[in-house]
Parts: structure tokens; sequence; C-alpha cells
């Protein structure tokens, strides 16, 4: 057991301590803060940015990166509300939503994947087309009188608001996607070295084209939820998004570089983002302050994140005669090795 | 060599797609604007359901004078973008170029240019103040605000508490109708008390993030202060099926369709009306009227009608006949 723990990086559990020490904190700034429907309120805030952010954790572990997740999503949810209030079905509404996420991820799977062109520049026309697209249909206006459809982003289970029950079904499917399958070990061994994964027999593009068409699946329903949560179809929702959607995997732990990453962490991210957003907006912060808060805490993940990995580097060309020639493994943090069965890959000392 | 020419290939394809898309877009105008005025809207942003409302209206009220081709092109929000699209259009020849500056400062320079070069300048949605030789069509943001916080100073219960949404920092149309609250209600009503005030960027989403967690902090709210609808409508979804806010008044200003609906259900309690109809109608009057040599410079102003659960029916047919509601 104590091997056990000794062999954890710190990285793993440190986010928790983080997230547990903020909530610690906002405990005593306000006495409503622990209140259970401030709980609720935040799970339910938090709902649409972490399954965003799911999405960009998968393709920034495989060393990729989505800018078009607001806009697509802003489609997707448009393209729903539309869909529901033709044919009032709950089923073809939430479908609806989910294809065009993966249609437009497909396409920047084809051309990342397949024509190799860098993941930041066809996800950036991604997103000038998604928002063009959505635009479009709507030509500016807002889609209302949306009846039912609100409950998807409205109603609740019990005393669970729908969205944190999708949030938590989600969460689940994707730990196993990326803790327990082919799926995730390969995402983890593309992200960490390319050429070492192509090597070692796994189907790298195969791979990218199925971490886009998660993402797709993600974005897809984050839009169903945004535009149910909001009561509305707004064609300029979600602008910004992305770069909130990457912030929360960045501060769990996701490095910027691919190849390490957990759902855990993610999750733990995005809390600590809505924690902190909702006890400043208890507290009376402004929104100019609120602003500087959360770009110190992103700075802050991200410089932590490179030094501390210039420091396992350091680690691990001194292990390299015990570890074999890599000297280490990529390493999913949910508890597996990132690398496929029988295919130990470098990472940390493969520079890139 | 191989790599180059192939390059070389696909930029020329990528170019000539391009080319023919721009050509496709500008023949239709060019055929009918051949014995007509060429005008360029310049819309602040397709994404602002304003903007692109008046837009669309542009497009429409544009039908109506035969002598006029109207060209549309988006700012995307962006002071770079709209600086580019008037220094083309200058460059472009038009007739005439209707602007709804982004930010009124940052076009100020490249709507003196347009007005030295001789072309028929007209700012709009918000007015640039101060431009010799430039024309003007507007709504006054402090008139908006002031007309709904007058009707306010009525109805807010004494001692009431209040929380305020305000659009982006620095807009003009946030700040001006901001002032109006502030002259026409707050300094009215010292007995009134602001528990909550931040900036939710027009947003509906935003305005009902921060009104989830205001409402846990301070659980009585009698009025949502908003400077425009849409956040007032973000706000109203934190504090729907809660007993507690029943009856809540809310204010907001642009009498967009939602506002039309919520007022129309008792949910909301004003708005001022900001009609792109009328906006669209009076700018196209007052282009062709310049173009025409019938003005020199003109400087108008739509109305700012108050629109509440008395007279919404009126605003309703309004949207139903333009489409925007069922």
């Amino acid at each position: 057991m104590l091997d056990k723990l000794k062999g954890l990086d710190k990285g793993q559990y440190s986010i928790f301590l983080i997230l547990a020490v903020v909530i610690l904190i906002a405990s005593f700034l306000s006495e409503n803060f622990m209140s259970p429907n401030n709980i609720t309120n935040i799970l339910r805030q938090v709902a649409v940015i972490t399954i965003l952010a799911y999405g960009a954790m998968t393709l920034i572990i495989s060393g990729m990166i989505d800018l078009s997740a607001g806009s697509v999503m802003a489609f997707a949810g448009v393209v729903s509300v539309i869909v529901y209030k033709d044919t009032e079905s709950m089923l073809w509404a939430i479908l609806a939503g989910i294809v065009i996420g993966v249609i437009c991820n497909l396409v920047n799977a084809l051309l990342v994947a397949t024509f190799r062109t860098p993941a930041f520049i066809v996800t950036l026309g991604m997103m000038m087309m998604a928002r063009g697209a959505v635009l479009e249909i709507t030509q500016g206006q807002n889609v209302l009188q949306l009846g039912d459809f609100v409950k998807l982003g409205q109603g609740s289970v019990g005393w669970m608001p729908l969205p944190t029950l999708f949030l938590i079904i989600i969460t689940v499917v994707i730990w196993y996607l990326m803790s327990q399958t082919r799926y995730g070990r390969g995402l983890y061994a593309v992200g960490g070295n390319e050429e070492a994964a192509r090597a070692a027999g796994i189907p790298v593009t195969r791979v990218k084209y199925q971490a886009f068409i998660v993402n797709g699946v993600l974005v897809g329903i984050a839009g169903v939820i945004f535009m149910a949560r909001v009561n509305a179809g707004l064609p300029n929702a979600g602008v910004g998004y992305e770069l909130q959607a990457i912030t929360a995997p960045i501060i769990g732990g996701t490095s910027f570089s691919g190849g390490v990453g957990t759902t855990a962490g993610t999750l733990a991210g995005a809390l600590i983002v809505g924690v902190l957003g909702n006890i400043m907006n208890l507290t009376g912060v402004g929104s100019y302050i609120q602003q500087i808060v959360m770009g110190l805490i992103i700075a802050v993940a991200v410089t932590y994140d490179v030094w501390s990995k210039r420091g396992k580097r350091k680690t691990v060309i001194l292990k390299s005669t015990d570890d074999g020639p890599h000297g280490g493994t990529t390493r999913s943090p949910d508890g597996d090795t990132g690398a496929p069965p029988g295919n130990q890959l470098s990472q940390a000392t493969t520079p890139r | 060599m191989k790599l180059f020419n192939r390059k070389i290939a696909t930029v020329s394809i990528a170019a000539a797609a391009a080319l023919s898309m721009v050509a496709c877009s500008s023949s239709g105008g060019d055929a009918e604007g051949d014995d007509g005025y060429r005008v360029a809207y310049i819309a602040r942003a397709q994404v602002d359901s304003f903007a692109a409302w008046l837009a669309n209206e542009i497009k429409a009220e544009a039908e109506n004078y035969p002598d006029i081709t109207v060209e549309v092109f988006d700012g995307q929000a962006d002071d770079e973008i709209e600086n580019t699209m008037i220094e083309n259009a200058i460059a472009n020849n038009f007739d005439a170029i209707i602007i709804q500056a982004n930010n009124g400062e940052a076009q100020r320079p490249y709507i003196e240019q347009s007005v030295a070069a001789g072309i028929v300048t007209i700012t709009t949605n918000p007015r640039v103040e101060g431009i010799e030789g430039a024309s003007s069509v507007d709504a006054s943001p402090f008139d908006q605000g002031a007309v709904v916080a007058q009707y306010a100073l009525d109805q807010v219960p004494e001692d009431a508490k209040v929380v305020v949404l305000n659009g982006p920092g620095g807009n003009f149309h946030s700040t001006e109708r901001r002032k109006a609250w502030q002259e026409e209600f707050f300094d009215k009503r010292p007995d009134v008390e602001i528990v909550a005030e931040d900036i939710a960027n027009w947003n509906k989403d935003e305005a009902l993030r921060l009104m989830e967690d205001w409402v846990l902090a301070h659980p009585e709210i009698d009025a949502i202060i908003s400077m425009n609808d849409n956040m007032a409508a973000g706000a109203l979804e934190a504090v729907k099926n809660k007993p507690n806010f029943d009856g809540i008044l809310a204010y907001g200003v642009d009498g967009t369709p939602e506002a039309t609906l919520l007022i129309e259900k008792g949910l909301m309690t004003a708005s001022t009306l900001q009609n792109a109809e009328e906006l669209a109608e009076l700018n196209l009057k007052t282009v062709h009227d310049l173009l025409t040599g019938v003005e020199d410079e003109v400087h108008v102003d739509i109305g700012n009608p108050l629109i509440t659960s008395e007279n919404v029916e009126e605003y309703l047919e309004l949207y139903k006949s333009a489409g925007l509601i069922d």
C-alpha cells in the first residue's frame, strides 16, 4: 500500500488538496457557501463547462486542441432547439445536437488526422465556420418559446438538477473510456509521443478521429444543456467557452504537451473555477477582479505544469538505469499506464 | 521544387475560389447599382442580436429605394475589423457609408477619412459625436434608460433592495443607460439599496449565473434593473419557480421579442423599445436625402416608447409580423 502511495505523482492529489483548501476558505468567506442550495447551484453551473472540458482534455492528452468548441456548441445547441420546435421530440433534439457536434469534429479530424494540418489552425477555421453557420440559420436572432425543452437544463430528479445528472453520467463514461479502454490508452500514447506510438503499431490516425468524435458528442450535449438552461437558442452563445474549457483540464494537471491528464483532475479543475466564481459572486467581487484572479490561476497552473515536467525529466534521466533505455512510461494518472499493453513508451525523456 | 509547385497550386486554387465567391456575391449588387447609389452598411457585429436585427431591417428597407443598393459588412465586434471595413468601403468608392460603430472613438479617425473623401457618412446606433460633415441617426441611450427609470419610480417599493446588471465596461449605451438610472431613479430614491451590481456583458447566460449566486447571498431582492433585456431575461430564469421571488420587478431596455413575451406573461415589468425597423427606415431616408441633395447634414433620433403590460400586445404584433416570434 505504501509502495502504491509512493508511486503516486504529486500532481494526482495536489489538485484535490487545492480544491479542498478553496472550499474551506470559501466556507469561511460566506455563510451561504455550504448551503445545499448553493452546492446544487455550483454543480448546475459547472455542468456545461465541465462537459466541454472533458472534450478539451481528450484532445489535449492526444496532443491536439479545439478552438471551435464554443462556436460548435452554439451551432449544435441552436439546431437542437430548432429541431425540438419542429418535432417536439427531446430525443430528436438531443440527437440533432450531437450529430452537429460530431459532423463539425469529423471535419476537424479529417483535416488534422488525414491531411496533417495543425489542429490549432483547423479548429480556428471551424470556429468561424460554425459561428457563421449558426448566424446564417438564425439571422442573428435568438430562437424563443422553447416549451418543455427547457427541462433538459432546468429540470431536476429529486434534488439533483438534470445538468448535474448528465455531468455525473458523462464523468463516469469518460473516466471509463480514458482509463479502462484501448481508446484511452491510445490517446495517452499518441499524445505522449506520436512517432513512438506509430512505431508501436498504434493506429494514430484512428485515435485522432476517435478523440474528435468523442469531443463532438460532448460539445453537442453541452450545447443542448446550455440552450435549455438559458431558455433560448442563442446564436451568440459560447463566445470564449473554448478557452474556459481548456482552463479546467490544465488546472487539473493535463499537460499542454500531451500524454498526461486525468478525468478526475479535469473535474477538480472545473470545480475550482466554479467555486472561485461562485464565492466571488457571493462576496460581491467585481467582474474585473474576477478576470484577474482567473487569469492568475491559469498562469500559475501552466507554470506549475512546465516546472514540474522539467523536474520530472531530470528524475527520469537519473532513473534510466533501472527502468531501461526509455527511462519511464507515459502515465495515465487514473491508474493506468498510458502505453498500450506490451508497448512501454517513453514520454518524459523524449524531446518533442 | 515539387513541394513548392504544389503549394503554389494550392494557394492559387484557394485564391480562385475566394475570388469567385466575392465575384458572385458582388455581381448582383453591381447589376442593380449601375445607375444608382452604392451604400455600405458596416454593422457592429452579427452575433449581437440587435445589430443583426438592424442589419436585416436595413436590407429590407433598402428594397423600398430602387436607386439604392446596400451592401452589408460585419464588423465582428472588433475595432480592427470594423476600421478595415471602413477603409475598404472608402477605397471601393461607395457613394455612402453607414457605420454602426463598435467603439466610437476607435472608429473616429476612419469616419473622418470617409467624410474627407467626400463620401456621405452616417453614424448610427450609436452616434459618434462631433464629426464635422457626418450625419447621424440614433436612439438616445440616456433617454432609453430614463424612460424606464421614471416608470420605475412609482413602482419600486420603499426601502427596496435591487440588483443592477450592466453591459460591457466602457460601452457607450451601457454607461449612458446606467447614468440615466442614476439621475432619474437612484438619486431620487435614496431609500433604495443596490445589494449587488456587476457586468454581464449583455449576455443572458452570464446574467443567469450572477443572479443564481446573488439570490443566495441576498434572499430579499425586490427588483432587477438591467441595461438590456437579454440580461434581465437571464436573471429572471434564475428566480423562476422560486416562491420567494414571486412578483419580482424587472426592468430592461431594447424591447426585444423575448422581453415582450415576458412582459405579456407578467414576468417582466417594463422595457424601452429600441426599434430596429424605425432606425432602418430613418437611416435609409437620411442617406437618400443626403445622396440626392435634399439635405446637407442630418442628426435625428428615433422615439423611445415604453413597453408595459398595458401596451405589450402592440409590440407582440410587431414581432409576429416580422416573423421573430410565433
